[in-house]
């Protein structure tokens, strides 16, 4: 067996039957769970519907707090779409071996979930149906937008991000859905072999393939760190105390990053249990992941320090009223904050056999995510709350309205998600066959090693 | 009619075989760039042929991406002067936003860009042309090898080094490669 | 013709007494919204009058009124992140102009307001009758969605212009006057044009007490505070 390839000890139709086991043809149980799915979601729309005609006044907003739940939805589900982004784009190119099984199911979550992220700035608007007013047309009013204002370079961001990311979803599948296309029948034939757009696998194919795919890798990365700095400008730009500071735009990315790999353990648990990929996604991955989320519990603890002891020591007036409400009125979220966020995972995540036991890491990632929700609530309630002007501090609390709109994104994201698993590959099947392909097996002196492959060859058709 | 160019196709198990036929077609001889192979794994280049064709399309990206921060520019430049608003007593032209937009204006122009001039370089979508050969049985663990031939002599001489290599369902078929 | 509107305080005059409030409210159309929604904040008055209680040794509790309208700043913070320019400076009367068609509601100019003198409408209002016979018909009744603030009653400000145009002759100083201080009783409030050197508040401009609100972020208010000083005894 020694030299023999991963791969050649497979068969390679049973080995995508097991890996595409998502896109076997809808149970009544399947059709039974997103259909309360698509309730919940139909109701948080009919609660949306409702507050665009009666008016903002049905959720917890009010002056000073005009910006509440919907704005601290927009943030956390961008920051969740830089999960994606991280793991796929950057783990392709630093050619991480243990990147395969986990890639789709990133990329998926970045698309989707900025898609419900991006719904947000439309939906707080006081005026929803002029939201157009924001796009440079020739309009009678003689008036473009004003590109000074970040909410613009949110919607150019946005824009270009989510375009990225579905761009950069579908190219990565499509090898996948050349095998899919191959393998069925009916109408998902004739959608695969539209969206696979001919793809057969010559030679030359895959050569200009990894290229593609690695210059669209090496642009969305940029991209979503602009795209999160953006969104952090969108408080930095504020004469808010505690939201006029620099270090805005690389904490927010961080802590996007931090909650993006929570949220990717989160959904790769769900993907493994529910399609019975115990063999692909070993605990291996997750002690990988574990350990990506462990850099970046220290990362995120290190900004939010960084910030909180800059404003903390120089006691500027209005920005230690801020923090002042952090031990006062705004004690039991700041706690669980940095109970979520540090305290909890960061020990946990130090040892070996959490970060190898999956219902563990499903807790950690719950907690981390938990607490960076907490941590968008922290940025822009107190804030805005303990404002500048103490004449008309006040305080906020979300109504049903708000509530609904928080349950809705969840079910609508895995509503989303779990329509996306039904139709298309989940599990990025090339990337897992090549990396089979590129593993074989060594003996060092008395150990069976399993060795991969790495580089791109020298002349004479040696691997290296 | 002698002469007409035709794929031979063959289907082989492992790479070692795959390799073994295609240097018995390399000494035919057949030139390099009329033999492929189709996999569902990508082989390592030079395994069994070599892609000596350069791949140009990431330099068309390049300029799209400035095209792209161009026009991020323009719109803000031109929105500054078309529709001067005095806001926060800022200069009209601001600086940062426009290099702001002008960037995202690049990256989308870039994505965009690598979509479609990828697409053209791989021959996918709108650019396929011809009928191209293939064989389903790839997705099993199969290699095919194709090869470019001529029909009379090269046609048969293909056939025979594919088949003296292990090659099954050798065939030769109407198509490009 | 260009001008220079700007605002005086005088808070050795004010008593508190929240006229200013009442006759904003008659002027600009603005709503009531009843008392539980004033509980949480969302009073819609343009101006306000904030009491500061202050205790010191050996004396007795004083209350210092600070009537609080919009600044209409230089360098406005609100202006520049408002994403569809419904919010901007007007060149020619140097004020801080809203455009309410314009406003499609994402409160950031709300935000940014350090002195928090900009409210948004939270519902369509409703006027019972025979309250809707007390609309002013020279502004707007603003729909839900839309931000709005004290506009130095630009509505006045142009009538005023437009009868000096029409007679041929300037306007004269203490002629246009916003519903606050035509209605001050004390007079605590004065209005009038920067750029004529011979009107009130170009007088006040140059009295040593005068201050402005936050000074230090910078806006450059043109709404201007005289500080109220307390001789031994008073």
């Amino acid at each position: 067996m020694k030299g023999e390839n991963h791969l050649s000890r497979l068969d390679e139709s049973k080995l995508y039957d097991e890996l595409s086991r998502s896109n076997l043809p809808a149970t009544k149980r399947w059709y039974a769970g997103t259909g309360a799915l698509l309730l919940v979601v139909l109701a948080s729309v009919a609660a949306f519907v409702y507050m665009m005609f009666t008016g903002l006044g049905v959720t917890g907003l009010n002056r000073p707090v005009m910006w509440g739940v919907m704005i601290i939805l927009f943030v956390f589900w961008v920051g969740l779409s830089h999960s994606g982004t991280l793991i796929s784009a950057i783990l392709r190119i630093t050619r991480a071996t243990w990147r395969a099984p986990v890639l789709r199911g990133a990329e998926a979550m970045t698309a989707l979930a900025l898609m419900v992220g991006g719904l947000y700035p439309l939906m707080h608007l006081g005026r929803n149906w002029r939201f157009y007013y924001i796009l440079p047309y020739p309009s009678a009013r003689q008036l473009w937008p004003n590109f000074r204002s970040p909410l613009l370079w949110d919607a150019v961001a946005i824009t270009t991000y989510l375009t990225g990311s579905l761009l950069f979803l579908y190219f990565g599948m499509i090898p996948d859905l050349a095998i899919a296309r191959d393998r069925a029948a009916g109408w998902r034939k004739k959608l695969y072999t539209f969206l696979a757009a001919g793809f057969r696998g010559t030679h030359e194919e895959w050569r200009r393939y990894h290229v593609a795919s690695t210059l669209f890798a090496v642009i969305i990365i940029p991209v979503a760190v602009s795209v999160h700095s953006i969104v952090s400008w969108d408080f930095a730009m504020a004469m808010v105390p505690m939201w006029h500071s620099t270090i805005f735009a690389p904490y927010f990315v961080a802590g996007a990053i931090y909650s993006g790999i929570a949220g990717v353990i989160s959904v790769m648990v769900i993907l493994r249990k529910a399609f019975r990929l115990e063999k692909v996604l070993t605990p291996d991955h997750f002690d990988n992941l574990g350990k990506l989320l462990l850099t970046f519990t220290l990362v995120w603890g290190y900004f939010y320090f960084s910030d909180y002891l800059t404003a903390w020591y120089s006691r500027f007036p209005e920005d230690w009223e801020v923090i002042r409400s952090y031990s006062g009125h705004y004690l039991p979220l700041f706690s669980l904050l940095v109970a979520c966020n540090f305290l909890i995972p960061f020990p946990m995540l130090c040892l070996k056999r959490v970060r190898q036991s999956i219902p563990a890491m499903f807790a950690v990632s719950l907690v981390v995510n938990v607490g960076m929700f907490t941590e968008r609530v922290l940025i822009v309630v107190p804030s805005l709350a303990r404002r500048n002007d103490p004449s008309i501090w006040g305080s906020y609390f979300p109504t049903w309205v708000e509530i609904s709109f928080i349950v809705g994104s969840i079910a609508m994201f895995a509503l989303i998600y779990v329509i996306f698993s039904k139709l298309f590959p989940v599990v990025a099947i090339s990337d897992v066959k090549e990396q089979l392909f590129h593993t074989t097996d060594r003996t060092i002196g008395g150990a069976n090693l399993s060795t991969v492959v790495s580089g791109e060859g020298k002349e004479e058709g040696r691997e290296t | 009619m002698a002469g007409e160019p035709r794929v031979v196709i063959g289907l082989f198990n492992g790479v070692e075989k795959a390799a073994q036929a295609a240097h018995a077609l390399r000494s035919l001889p057949l030139p390099e760039e009329n033999v492929t192979t189709i996999s569902s794994v990508p082989l390592p280049d030079g395994a069994v042929t070599r892609d000596r064709r350069p791949i140009r399309f990431p330099w068309i990206v390049v300029v799209f991406w400035l095209a792209g921060a161009l026009g991020g520019l323009a719109l803000t430049l031109v929105t500054y002067q078309v529709y001067p608003m005095i806001t926060a007593g800022k200069p009209i032209n601001t600086v940062p936003p426009a290099i702001i937009v002008s960037f995202e204006g690049g990256m989308f122009a870039a994505l965009i860009a690598t979509l479609v001039f990828g697409f053209r370089s791989i021959g996918l979508g709108p650019f396929r042309s011809g009928r191209k050969v293939f064989d389903r049985r790839i997705h099993e663990g199969r290699i095919a090898l194709c090869a470019r031939v001529d029909t009379g002599d090269q046609e048969r001489l293909a056939i025979d080094a594919m088949t003296a290599s292990g090659g099954e369902a050798v065939r030769a078929e109407e198509g490009e490669l | 013709m260009k001008r220079r509107w700007a605002m005086v305080i005088d808070m050795d005059l004010c008593t508190g007494c929240g006229a200013c409030v009442a006759a904003c409210v008659a002027e600009n159309n603005t709503p009531t919204v009843g008392e539980s929604e004033a509980g949480k904040g969302r009073l819609m008055q343009w101006i306000r009058v904030v009491r500061y209680f202050r205790k010191e040794e050996h004396d007795e509790t004083r209350a210092i009124f600070v009537a609080t309208p919009c600044m209409h700043c230089e360098k406005a913070p609100c202006e520049i992140v408002c994403p569809v320019y419904a919010t901007y400076h007007d060149e020619d009367d140097h004020v801080n102009a809203m455009v309410y068609n314009r406003c499609i509601g994402t409160r950031y100019c709300g935000n940014n307001c350090p002195y928090s003198v900009r409210v948004f409408n939270w519902w369509d209002y409703k006027r019972e009758k025979p309250l809707d016979e007390q609309l002013n018909p020279d502004l707007t009744v603003r729909s839900r969605g839309v931000m709005e603030k004290c506009s130095y009653c630009i509505q006045r400000i142009r009538r005023g212009k437009e009868t000096a145009l029409s007679e041929g002759r300037p306007i004269r100083d203490g002629e246009v006057l916003p519903a606050c201080a035509q209605t001050c009783p004390p007079g605590a409030i004065r209005f009038g044009d920067l750029d004529d050197p011979e009107s009130a508040v170009s007088r006040m401009m140059k009295d040593p007490r005068r201050f402005r609100l936050m000074e230090h972020l910078g806006t450059e208010p043109s709404t201007v505070y005289l500080k109220k000083m307390r001789a031994p005894g008073r």
